[in-house]
């Protein structure tokens, strides 16, 4: 089985699963196969599952969990945080709001 | 007047041939050849070595230049074989649809910046004009879109009002995929289309490139075909998580394929190319080599003869006045 961080909320995919396109937000990608339980870090992507119970992820950069340096995920999050006040354009607004995002799913990634 | 003074040169340099040459009888040194004006005799042997020692250089330079492909060639195969599984998810769900007949069709021709990598740049250019012609017809619109200098070079020549945008200096850095989404966002934005079709240099082997087309279409005509059960029938079998539309996560989903099917090509393209430059200057450098020899036999069998040639006259000098 394979949870995948979807935009509409975690989704459980087990073969046989609806054929189905779901967009991925940043958030945990967890492998399951058999007691044992991988996780990664997506930044975005595509999830496809097919109908012969195939599912394709496709995305930027995975990572596994256990690779990430906790203590520069809150450095970046506080950096963004701060860019995003300080953020005067719509584009500024926009780009720090990506960070914050990716930055927060990394860090509950991280304790949870 | 230049005639005259030619004349005059000519006699010049003719009268040491016709006077008869007492000196070298008196004075037998075989190794004047260095230190004499530069006699008639020294001059093919000049030539020669200055050649020989062009054709050492050269292939010296091509030599090197087949080491730094080597190497460089070993570093992007393995990415660009990596790359591959980019976008055959997209062909899982998408299909392969080089088929579909759209309106307006921007041909994306990858090449190298550089040269003297064999025929990789002009079979993209001759497939890209030849899927021009192929796709061109009443009330449709085609247009280039060029990576690199070489089929920009090519194609400025004779389809110059075609070429939309015109990229080069891509390899700069190592390619990675930051910069080719942000170099395919950018054709996005600039450029209309129904259909994108991305031309580029399949790297099968160091000897073998196939030029590929890769096909991304635009949502409307993905929506289009899906709907009336074209060539994407199966589409619509799909069940579609996320975003507010079909027509939205259709627009994120196609952007998402061509950043994805633009990495996989460039990294190819690149690949082919460093494979192509090799195979071209390894048989570029024997090529060299074989001159040499023709050239090192063609400089000694001279140099033989003339020592021959000497010694003949210093003989028949000293028997002449001996006799």
């Amino acid at each position: 089985m394979v949870i995948i961080p979807a935009t509409t909320g975690q989704m459980g995919v087990l073969p046989g699963h609806v054929p189905t396109i779901a967009e991925l937000k940043p958030g945990v990608l967890s492998v399951h196969e058999g007691n044992e339980t991988k996780k990664y870090f997506l930044s975005s992507g595509f999830a496809f599952i097919h109908a012969n119970s195939v599912a394709d992820i496709i995305v930027v950069e995975a990572v596994q969990v256990d690779h990430i340096d906790p203590s520069l995920v809150q450095k970046g999050l506080a950096e963004f945080t701060q860019k995003l006040s300080s953020a005067t354009t719509d584009l500024e607004k926009a780009e720090a709001q990506i960070g914050v995002d990716v930055h927060s799913a990394l860090n509950s990634a991280l304790t949870g | 007047m230049a005639m005259a003074a030619l004349r005059r040169e000519g006699r010049r340099f003719a009268n040491p041939l016709l006077s008869p040459r007492p000196i070298t009888a008196v004075r037998p040194s075989l190794f004047s050849e260095e230190d004499g004006p530069t006699g008639f005799r020294n001059i093919s042997t000049q030539v020669v070595r200055n050649r020989m020692k062009s054709v050492k250089n050269i292939q010296k330079i091509t030599k090197a230049m087949k080491m730094v492909a080597a190497s460089k060639l070993r570093a992007i195969q393995v990415r660009a074989e990596n790359s591959r599984g980019l976008w055959q998810p997209f062909t899982a769900l998408l299909g392969d649809t080089p088929s579909v007949d759209v309106k307006k069709n921007v041909i994306v021709t990858i090449s190298s910046d550089k040269g003297l990598c064999g025929g990789i740049n002009s079979t993209s250019v001759k497939t890209s004009k030849a899927l021009h012609k192929l796709v061109s017809g009443p009330d449709k619109e085609t247009k280039y879109v060029i990576l690199g200098e070489k089929a920009k070079a090519i194609l400025i020549r004779d389809s110059k009002q075609d070429i939309e945008i015109s990229i080069t200096e891509l390899q700069k850095n190592p390619l990675n995929y930051t910069q080719v989404s942000v170099l395919a966002d950018d054709i996005l934005k600039n450029v209309e289309f129904d259909a994108l079709r991305i031309i580029f240099n399949k790297f099968q082997s160091v000897v073998s490139f196939l030029p590929t087309m890769a096909t991304v279409l635009s949502p409307e005509v993905v929506e289009r075909e899906s709907e009336s059960g074209g060539q994407i029938g199966d589409l619509d079998a799909y069940e579609i998580e996320g975003g507010e539309t079909k027509g939205e996560i259709l627009q994120n989903l196609a952007e998402f394929q061509f950043s994805c099917v633009m990495f996989n090509a460039v990294l190819e393209n690149a690949c082919s190319e460093q494979g192509a430059r090799m195979s071209a200057m390894d048989s570029s450098s024997r090529n060299a080599g074989e001159m040499l020899d023709r050239l090192t036999l063609t400089y000694n069998r001279t140099r033989q003869a003339s020592i021959t040639t000497e010694l003949i006259e210093i003989i028949s000098g000293a028997s002449a006045l001996e006799g």
